[in-house]
């Protein structure tokens, strides 16, 4: 964080957010690491003297906030899109039982899917579960919003969503720093005596009937809340023209069309229908411009109001400047000559012609070379633990139920050797299901890392066991939740508080020991050889069995080099197997512009051996 | 020697390799401009793509700026630490008015198929041709081999710096603003080494 001297600070999103809850008070902040919602715990952690933990997974992380809540503590719960899923079920209930202290939660939705499996839009579980939602639009609103929706959460007796997307988690603005008084801070920290409260917190039918009603009654006081307390504006520009919008798209749509006038929705459920229904009379041409599903266009349709939305910007995918800028468009509210696209490179008729055919092309016209451009797509990192295994797997031809992480990587080419990646700790599950479908002669394998394993493995991995089913748990253990950036989770034995010696590891090779499992290999997956023996081996076998990696990630907690480096010898026949590894740092030879047809290792090979245990023609050896 | 678009606004592109500091960069010069006293929005990537995919991160600076991505093909400055993304970025948001500061050198990505990868070989996405087609497109263009820069500084971990240093030319930000946040945003033990750095990428400049 950077502050100026006039404090002012140039903040992301996810950075903002954490500012906001610190000077909310906020006591206990929990949360499981997810893309784009990963940062904001770490940057609350390092500012505040508050509890922020990593938790096991999102369901719990919500059950300590709600513990936290019950005890008059403000909580807060962080999440991406698809761990509120995870949540859901706590959140469905305290979404009727209301809340004591404040309890806020952030979830990160991932339109275009960066770096996630699917796009849902969370805010329809605001509507599920009939709590309201805010979507702020910069960093100084998610600062401001999440402040206050903590005395959101309170004045009404409900958990609080704020919804945010990766534009705005990842994107930097400008916000002002806060005053943040120690005594209000000593205040919000000092125990208050607990409170038995069974009508409230036991959702028993005979108490949750009535808890029930009073969350349907809340909904009207938050309705006219949505319409009166200034959080939804109105900027008029003229009568001709009105767009109401949320969340990122308000800042493309003030690019696009800064002369009309806007609805700005913050507070986006319950909308504010008094509102809405004042802008669509004053002002003639209204569209909803809104992220993913029509949320708000349904919305505003109930209410007998009939406005487009969706039949000019689309519904999957991120939108971004000029999409909003061509709906307008497409929708009168703009012409075509204010547009960008007057400064566009011009075209060259070379650009018609396909690369498939063997028409000549001009290799100097940018257009052309930019055809043949390849996509660039993210690998397995050169030392990576996980390469072997999928290598091994891959050889083994056997089917491999996959999970969601780093090592989802293995299943693009040349490894190719993962067949499936739907939810987190999926795998076992998968692989107890497919295996029970007799479509395989081969045993099935399913396979995740270490915090996957704590996240969702554990249950499944019991219930693998219960059930009797047979087929091969592999357990990538590279200590770390690397994919979001190098997380602690339970096998790590760390967490974010400053005081880390109060956190304890959990041994995995326990774990799976105490469920009565008792054919356990432990791999070094930098011996290649010894990876495929000891994989084959526990395929042989006719019992549910559990391989684990002990190889730690070469990026977190911190880079790794071997020391080693390798090199390939002049007498190379060019047979290109080592590159079936994926190995980032062995490059092809038509690369390098050397008229040898054979690989050729760079230097940024961090020294892992396995390009060597691959080549049958010993023709890779350490440089010394 | 400042070439703003039409509305005064500075759109910077840096794009480049996941991994190789195209965050950092970000925000340094997003920094910058803040110290600057200007609107400041960025946007970068995090994730998936960071592990060797293709990344960028977008800074906008001006009066007002409201979205933190850069329209299609107004891109003011392109900034790129690899040759063959800035083949990739240009085609969407550069204009024949974009300054491009460029490595002149770069990793070929790959296709998954040995059959594409054929079509590599006989076609010519050489360094060479990319050089060629982007001299004919951009008047202002800056080709530099800033790894061999840093590497003959000592320290390749600076090439990023080295570049930085040239684009510093190209905005209104003062050059003592620009020390002082390099000197605040890079390793302690790093400072003086960085500094000289980015002092060389902007007499390149002026070349």
């Amino acid at each position: 964080m950077t502050i100026n001297n006039s404090s002012k600070a140039l903040l992301t999103g996810n950075e903002a957010i954490a500012l906001g809850a610190y000077d909310a008070g906020v006591c206990v902040a929990t949360g499981y690491p997810g893309t784009p919602s990963s940062e904001i715990l770490p940057f609350l952690a390092k500012l505040s003297d508050a509890t922020v933990n990593w938790s096991i997974n999102e369901k719990t992380a919500l059950e300590i906030a709600v513990g936290a809540s019950i005890g008059y503590k403000r909580s807060m719960f962080t999440t991406k899109h698809v761990g509120l899923n995870v949540a859901s079920d706590p959140l469905m209930t305290l979404a009727i039982t209301g809340v004591k202290s404040g309890l806020v939660i952030i979830t990160a939705d991932d339109p275009n899917m960066h770096s996630s499996q699917n796009e849902q839009d969370n805010r329809f579980y605001a509507k599920f579960a009939k709590i309201p939602l805010l979507e702020p639009s910069d960093s100084e609103e998610c600062l401001k919003l999440t402040s206050m929706a903590f005395d959101i959460s309170e004045k009404f007796d409900t958990p609080v969503i704020i919804r945010i997307t990766t534009r705005i988690s990842h994107s930097g603005s400008i916000v002002a720093i806060p005053n943040i008084s120690d005594e209000y801070r000593r205040r919000c920290c000092t125990p208050r005596s607990y409170k038995k409260d069974i009508k409230k917190f036991v959702m028993v039918p005979i108490y949750a009937r009535k808890r029930h009603k009073t969350a349907i009654e809340r909904l009207e006081r938050l309705r006219e809340y949505s319409n009166n307390s200034g959080i939804n504006k109105i900027e008029y520009n003229g009568k001709e023209f009105g767009i109401i919008t949320s969340g990122i798209s308000y800042q493309y749509a003030k690019e696009a069309a800064p002369s009309a006038s806007f609805l700005k929705l913050s507070f986006s459920y319950p909308v504010p229908d008094l509102l809405i229904k004042k802008f669509v009379e004053n002002v003639k041409n209204v569209v909803v411009i809104e992220e993913l599903e029509p949320f708000i266009q349904e919305e505003i349709s109930s209410l007998g109001l009939n406005l487009s939305g969706k039949e000019y910007f689309k519904r999957h995918g991120e939108l971004t400047p000029d999409l909003v800028e061509n709906g307008l468009i497409k929708a009168g509210f703009l012409s075509t000559d204010n547009n960008y696209n007057t400064l566009k490179i011009s075209d060259n008729v070379n650009s018609d012609v396909s690369v498939n055919k063997n028409v000549e092309v001009n290799h100097g016209d940018l257009n052309c070379l930019h055809k043949m451009l390849p996509p660039r797509l993210p690998a397995l990192c050169s030392g990576c633990p996980h390469t072997a295994i999928f290598y091994a797997l891959k050889k083994l031809r056997v089917p491999v139920m996959g999970d969601i992480g780093c090592y989802t990587l293995g299943a693009l080419p040349p490894l190719s050797a993962m067949d499936s990646c739907i939810s987190m700790g999926l795998a076992f599950g998968a692989a107890q299901g497919l295996s029970m479908t007799n479509s395989s002669v081969k045993k099935i394998t399913g396979i995740m890392g270490d915090s996957t394993f704590f996240h969702s493995g554990i249950t499944s991995l019991i219930d693998a066991k219960y059930n009797n089913a047979c087929f091969t748990a592999i357990i990538l253990n590279n200590s770390t939740t690397a994919m979001t950036g190098g997380q602690d989770h339970p096998g790590t034995g760390k967490n974010l508080s400053p005081d880390q010696t109060v956190s304890n590891k959990i041994d995995i090779r326990k774990v799976v020991e105490s469920i009565g499992i008792d054919e356990i290999y432990t791999v070094d997956t930098y011996d290649y050889n010894e990876t495929y023996k000891i994989l084959k081996k526990a395929l042989d076998s006719e019992k549910l069995n559990v391989v684990i990696t002990n190889r730690p990630c070469v990026l977190y907690p911190k880079k790794l080099d071997i020391g080693k480096k390798f090199k390939i010898l002049n007498g190379c026949n060019g047979c290109s197997l080592c590159m079936q590894i994926g190995c980032p740092s062995i490059l092809p030879s038509n690369l390098i512009g050397t008229d040898k047809n054979m690989p050729f290792i760079d230097s940024s090979c961090v020294g892992c051996s396995i390009c060597m245990d691959i080549c049958i023609f010993n023709f890779i050896e350490e440089i010394k | 020697m400042k070439i703003n678009d039409a509305q005064g606004i500075q759109n910077i592109l840096i794009c480049g390799i996941g991994g190789q500091g195209v965050v950092l960069a970000g925000k340094i010069i997003g920094i910058a401009a803040f110290e600057s006293g200007l609107d400041v929005k960025k946007s970068e990537v995090h994730g998936m793509s960071q592990r060797g995919g293709s990344v960028s991160t977008h800074i906008r600076f001006g009066e007002e700026i409201f979205s933190p991505l850069i329209p299609e093909h107004a891109a003011s400055t392109i900034l790129s630490f690899d040759i063959y993304e800035t083949l990739r970025y240009v085609k969407n948001f550069a204009n024949n008015k974009t300054i491009v500061i460029s490595s002149d050198y770069g990793m070929m990505p790959l296709w998954t198929s040995k059959n594409e990868n054929d079509k590599i070989e006989n076609g010519s996405i050489t360094t060479e041709n990319i050089t060629n087609a982007l001299r004919t497109e951009f008047e202002y263009l800056h080709l530099l081999n800033n790894k061999k820069i840093a590497a003959d500084l000592g320290n390749i971990k600076v090439s990023n710096i080295v570049s930085i240093g040239l684009l510093s030319n190209y905005t209104d930000i003062k050059r003592e603003i620009w020390l002082e946040v390099v000197k605040q945003n890079v390793p302690k033990k790093t400072v003086d080494l960085n500094l000289k750095a980015f002092l060389i990428g902007r007499n390149e400049g002026n070349k």
